[in-house]
């Protein structure tokens, strides 16, 4: 009879706490009564006990039945959303991976094993990482039944009249554009996350000697989180554009919103202390480009002070176009 | 052969599923517990798998169809059901549904060389 216990408890397992101790109760009498209706007055065996849980059958499903709901990390509804943004991250990742490692090794031919061997890394942390995130993404909503709240709600209200018109040529959202979004956003964080040094002025003298970093190379570890969060807001707006294929009052609202906090982000950033390379202006002396107390070294210099405020400038007309043209664009019927 | 049996076991699992819960209120005029009407139904010649039917028990005691209650002063403790009120009407209601649905499906059955000819 041990094993029957053991049937019992791998099933009530798998059921709400509430639900356990009644189940089991009810279950232990109906497996006596089977047994009791086998084997008579005889005795009762092992072999006895096993037929009737076969009958029963597995653990896992009788349970379902209890449950009456499968459960799902993803649920069936939402598994091609999943699938496909699954398989743009996989592969946008992967592509950039091995584009970071061909711009190194030409960069620097000699040291092609280092070059593999950090992107053997970044494969072996980088896919799970994404793999887990994009899972997380879409799993948290299913664990908290966001999708199914939803779901059952239109079933309810549906009305025929109800259907959305066909979106206009311009309110519609072409998939190649998020894509192309995504893959962008995800080149940005790739080469400023693995290989930030080469963003610069490149110097070459008989060929590539070095590069002049825009970038103040000991504090970047604390803006590049900064950074991840700007592009990774980036690559959030397009999946929402990807999910809602057209134009939106409410896709519109979220897009202000993503880029309102961007154009913050980035504000707090480049007025931070040392964000950019403070040894700039000397680093470009040395490395050839320019000549202190030439006309162009007074020219560049004025190029680099104000750079912060016209890159900012710039960001900040394309962020807010951005948000206006989803609006714009929502309006047309 | 063997592919027309595989396709009816499915057809008549999906015909089942909604018929057992007929057969199951039923039964339940008189209080019932899960073993007994697993036989009672066989009796009858409708065979539901205890699998089967203990959870949709539950889940029409859920639904507040059948009222439940725990029968301790046996040797065995066992759960009986029993029709509740709901339960008694939404099973005189669901009854007039099915004899419409034999009727229609009789009707659509026998006549089916009518229609052919008809259309022949």
């Amino acid at each position: 009879m041990e094993m029957v216990d053991r049937y019992i408890y791998a099933v009530t397992q798998k059921l709400r706490q509430d639900q356990r101790e009644d189940i089991a109760k009810e279950l232990r009498s109906l497996i006596e009564d089977m047994l009791e209706e086998r084997v008579g007055s005889r005795d009762i065996s092992d072999k006895d006990v096993e037929e009737v849980l076969l009958e029963l059958g597995t653990p896992r499903k009788l349970a379902e039945k209890y449950r009456g709901t499968k459960k799902y990390l993803i649920g069936p509804e939402i598994f091609d959303s999943y699938l496909m943004v699954l398989k743009i991250v996989l592969v946008t990742i992967a592509s950039i991976m091995g584009a970071v490692f061909a711009v190194q090794t030409i960069l620097d031919p000699v040291l092609i094993l280092d070059h593999f061997i950090d992107l053997i890394v970044s494969i072996v942390t980088g896919i799970p990482i994404a793999f887990a995130w994009t899972t997380f993404g879409f799993a948290l909503p299913e664990y908290l039944g966001a999708y199914q709240a939803k779901d059952i709600q239109i079933d309810m209200e549906w009305k025929p009249s109800d259907l959305p018109p066909i979106p206009d040529e311009k309110r519609q959202i072409k998939r190649g554009e998020s894509i192309a979004g995504i893959i962008f956003y995800a080149i940005f964080i790739v080469i400023l996350a693995f290989s930030s040094e080469y963003f610069g002025i490149w110097v070459f003298h008989d060929g590539f000697s070095g590069v002049v970093p825009f970038l103040n190379e000991i504090t970047y570890g604390t803006y590049l989180l900064f950074i991840l969060l700007i592009f990774g807001f980036g690559i959030i707006k397009e999946c929402l554009k990807l999910v809602s294929g057209k134009w939106t009052y409410k896709l519109a609202g979220y897009t202000l919103i993503l880029n309102v906090i961007s154009m913050v982000v980035i504000l707090l950033m480049v007025n931070g202390p040392a964000f950019w390379n403070p040894d700039f202006m000397n680093e470009l002396a040395q490395a050839g480009v320019v000549t202190v107390g030439s006309e162009g070294y007074d020219v560049v210099q004025k190029v680099w002070e104000q750079s912060t405020f016209w890159i900012f400038v710039l960001l900040a007309i394309g962020l807010i176009w951005d948000a206006i043209d989803g609006f714009i664009r929502a309006r047309k019927k | 052969m063997s592919d027309e049996k595989e396709h009816l076991d499915k057809l008549m699992q999906e015909l089942r599923r909604g018929t057992i819960t007929i057969g199951v209120l039923s039964q339940l005029s008189n209080p019932q517990y899960g073993y007994s009407l697993v036989t009672m139904l066989a009796e009858k010649g409708i065979q539901v798998e205890p699998g089967t039917l203990y959870p949709l028990l539950r889940r029409l005691e859920k639904q507040g169809l059948l009222d439940s209650k725990w029968d301790t002063n046996e040797a065995r403790p066992r759960k009986y059901y029993l029709l509740s009120e709901t339960g008694k009407n939404v099973y005189d209601l669901l009854v007039v549904e099915w004899k419409g649905i034999v009727e229609s499906l009789n009707h659509v059955i026998e006549n089916k060389g009518d229609d052919e000819n008809g259309d022949g």
